[in-house]
């Protein structure tokens, strides 16, 4: 696959040049950390940064979004979006969720073709991690600050240059289009990779989940779950900031005979997320919400579609106001 | 200084529970990261052990409290409450009064341990001091936070890391306390509000720019509600489907119905914990907008929340001659 190098100098150049046939994305300085924003002439990339706070699964799976509308009876869905895309700056975590998703939304049975066309329309430049954040766990869910699932091309950050590697056709694609602006990488380059993901790997803290899902599969009634949902205080946090949760709510919404029919998150930290018209709640207790998240990703994905879903970005630990840690209650009931 | 106030804490704890005088505490225990405490419900005399105290200790267990004492109706007669010690901040103390005035909790149920607060740490205060360092460890003593980080140690002045909300606390501690820790409290802050003040300087057009700016990142995780302990409602509006009061979609106007609701209601009940604003996921700027309503309601009303049990809320009295400036120039 094809290969290349630039100096971070030309990094907006090469953006700026993907941005005539596409709108590109990218990291941008927010008033607190980074964020993943669409790029304009003026905007300044910032490179010094752990994660995005908000996953870029919203570029793909947003909040909201109005997926029919019309007025007196009838209803006429939103077109496709067709806007080809470039994200630049994605962690390899982020990324790989997106395979996670892909599982659930490209299923042939329950295709949803807004997510479907995004992606197709979508090129993912990936930014290894040099420095994970001490919450992070990649490398115990099969990801790495190297890794490329997800990805159409890996970018690694050797100091004053970018290391492109292609992944993908696509990513193929995007680095022969903007060949001029690379040049070609040595072999020092490539040792100097190498030891920058081994040092990132050394700085992340294992956690076992070998055997978690067979494990979960019998503790639907353990007590772990009462008292995790004993100190659970219901928001949505974990969820909302998580690059796989991907459960949501269909809202008919009517003002002045016009109706919008939108599609947006939701998550099962809420009661209301279970709640019958009858009153009655199948999950009445946090614990037995608390339980559903961990598993429906360490568990019901595994049968399922074979897959665990947490890519181990931390963003949970990091964020639960009453520090609930994934990597704790893996451990646990791991055990 | 938190060592002393740990062991007095675990020991006050423990006679508490040889004396049969409570059935659980909830109170801090060490967290899994650095500068973080975590709630922690202790039954058992055996795990008082895990009880810490420091200026980690930021939540405001109070929010605990009201389930603890809600039950279905048709289960009232026979439902014995649990009697509860709580460890208590001056905020949280003033939050389990609050609740207690509004009859979430029956007084006698509640044991307040009361701890002389010395002020919290901001973390985002420590981050921003060590320059994007990665802070691996911290450990606190007289006065000042020593922080691990990958390039070696770094000691900062205590004082230059504490919350604004509690550079500002007017009550770092209160005298209703059942079990009162002994020790030196922070002084009351001389200068509050101020930048609630800087706010109310702002035209019109400003403020409203403001507040839609910070409101447009809300993501509607409701943490804010749900750390609160004065957010007890059974149904939040916010949750109420029949009829649904604020539209699905990501709308700005949606957004701001809920987080007005949410500030509205915490005209003369809020006690200015910053609970809120340090849950928030997206840094959003609560404290700004919330304690404009304890700052009215105490300017306008006399009227300070959670200083007694006794006495009647603020917003359940009204005379002919009440204040109404607020409704016409905020």
């Amino acid at each position: 696959m094809k290969r290349g190098k630039i100096d971070k100098t030309d990094l907006r150049k090469l953006l700026a040049a993907a941005s005539e046939k596409a709108r590109c994305a990218g990291p941008v300085a927010d008033r607190v950390g980074v964020k993943l924003e669409e790029l304009t002439a003026d905007s300044v990339l910032a490179l010094d940064y752990d994660n995005f706070r908000l996953s870029p699964k919203l570029w793909f799976f947003p909040r909201s979004e109005v997926i029919a509308s019309g007025s007196n009876g009838t209803l006429e869905a939103t077109p496709l979006p067709e806007e080809a895309t470039v994200l630049f700056g994605l962690r390899p975590c982020d990324a790989a969720s997106l395979e996670l998703l892909d599982k659930i939304f490209l299923d042939e049975a329950y295709l949803d073709p807004y997510y479907k066309a995004r992606r197709e329309n979508t090129t993912i430049i990936t930014l290894a991690c040099n420095d994970p954040d001490p919450a992070c766990f990649c490398t115990s869910v099969g990801g790495g600050p190297g890794a490329s699932s997800g990805a159409d091309v890996v970018a690694f950050d050797l100091g004053s240059e970018l290391l492109f590697e292609a992944v993908t056709e696509k990513g193929e694609a995007f680095l022969a289009e903007h060949d001029g602006l690379l040049t070609a990488p040595s072999n020092a380059d490539d040792t100097a990779k190498e030891k920058l993901i081994a040092d990132a790997e050394a700085k992340l803290q294992p956690v076992t989940i070998d055997g978690v899902a067979d494990k979960l599969a019998g503790l639907f009634d353990a007590p772990v779950w009462e008292t995790i949902g004993e100190r659970c205080v219901g928001c949505g946090t974990c969820t909302y900031l998580c690059p796989t949760c991907h459960c949501f709510g269909l809202y008919d919404e009517e003002a002045d005979g016009n109706v919008k029919r939108i599609r947006a998150q939701d998550a099962c930290m809420f009661p209301l997320f279970t709640l019958e018209a009858s009153g009655h709640n199948p999950r009445s207790t946090q614990g037995a919400r608390a339980r559903q998240r961990v598993m429906h990703k360490f568990s019901y994905t595994v049968s399922n579609v074979g897959e665990t879903f947490c890519v181990g970005c931390g963003r949970c630990v990091s964020h639960c106001p009453v520090n609930i840690d994934i990597r704790e209650i893996l451990e646990e009931v791991g055990a | 200084m938190s060592r002393q106030l740990e062991t007095k804490l675990r020991e006050a704890v423990a006679s508490l529970f040889e004396r049969g005088e409570i059935d659980l505490v909830i109170g801090h225990e060490a967290g899994s990261l650095p500068l973080r405490s975590r709630p922690v419900f202790v039954r058992d005399a055996a795990d008082i052990e895990r009880l810490v105290w420091g200026p980690n200790c930021t939540n405001n267990l109070a929010v605990y409290l009201p389930r603890l004492f809600a039950h279905p109706k048709n289960l009232r007669e026979e439902y014995a409450p649990p009697t509860v010690g709580i460890i208590a901040k001056g905020c949280d103390a003033r939050s389990v009064l609050g609740l207690v005035k509004e009859h979430q909790l029956p007084r006698e149920k509640v044991v307040i341990i009361g701890m002389p607060c010395t002020g919290m740490i901001d973390p985002k205060k420590v981050e921003a001091a060590l320059d994007g360092a990665r802070i691996i460890g911290a450990r606190e003593e007289a006065g000042s936070l020593t922080v691990e980080t990958p390039g070696g140690e770094k000691t900062l002045g205590l004082a230059e890391m504490l919350a604004d909300g509690c550079l500002e606390c007017a009550h770092p501690t209160i005298d209703e306390a059942d079990v009162a820790i002994e020790g030196e409290a922070r002084s009351p802050a001389d200068e509050r509000y101020q930048r609630v003040a800087a706010f109310e300087q702002m035209s019109g057009e400003e403020r409203w720019a403001y507040f839609s700016d910070e409101i447009s990142r809300c993501i509607r995780c409701y943490a804010c509600r749900q750390v609160c302990p004065n957010c007890y409602c059974v149904t939040c509006f916010a949750d109420q489907t029949k009829p649904r009061w604020i539209g699905a979609a990501d709308e700005l106007p949606d957004l701001m119905a809920f987080h007005i609701g949410r500030i509205l209601h915490q005209a003369g009940r809020c006690v200015e914990c910053d609970a809120c604003v340090r849950a928030c996921p997206m840094d959003i700027d609560l404290r700004v907008f919330t304690q404009k309503m304890p700052k009215d309601v105490e300017a306008l009303y006399g009227y300070v929340a959670g200083m007694s049990a006794d006495g009647v809320p603020a917003l359940l009295t009204f005379t002919e001659n009440d204040d109404e400036g607020f409704i016409s120039e905020p």
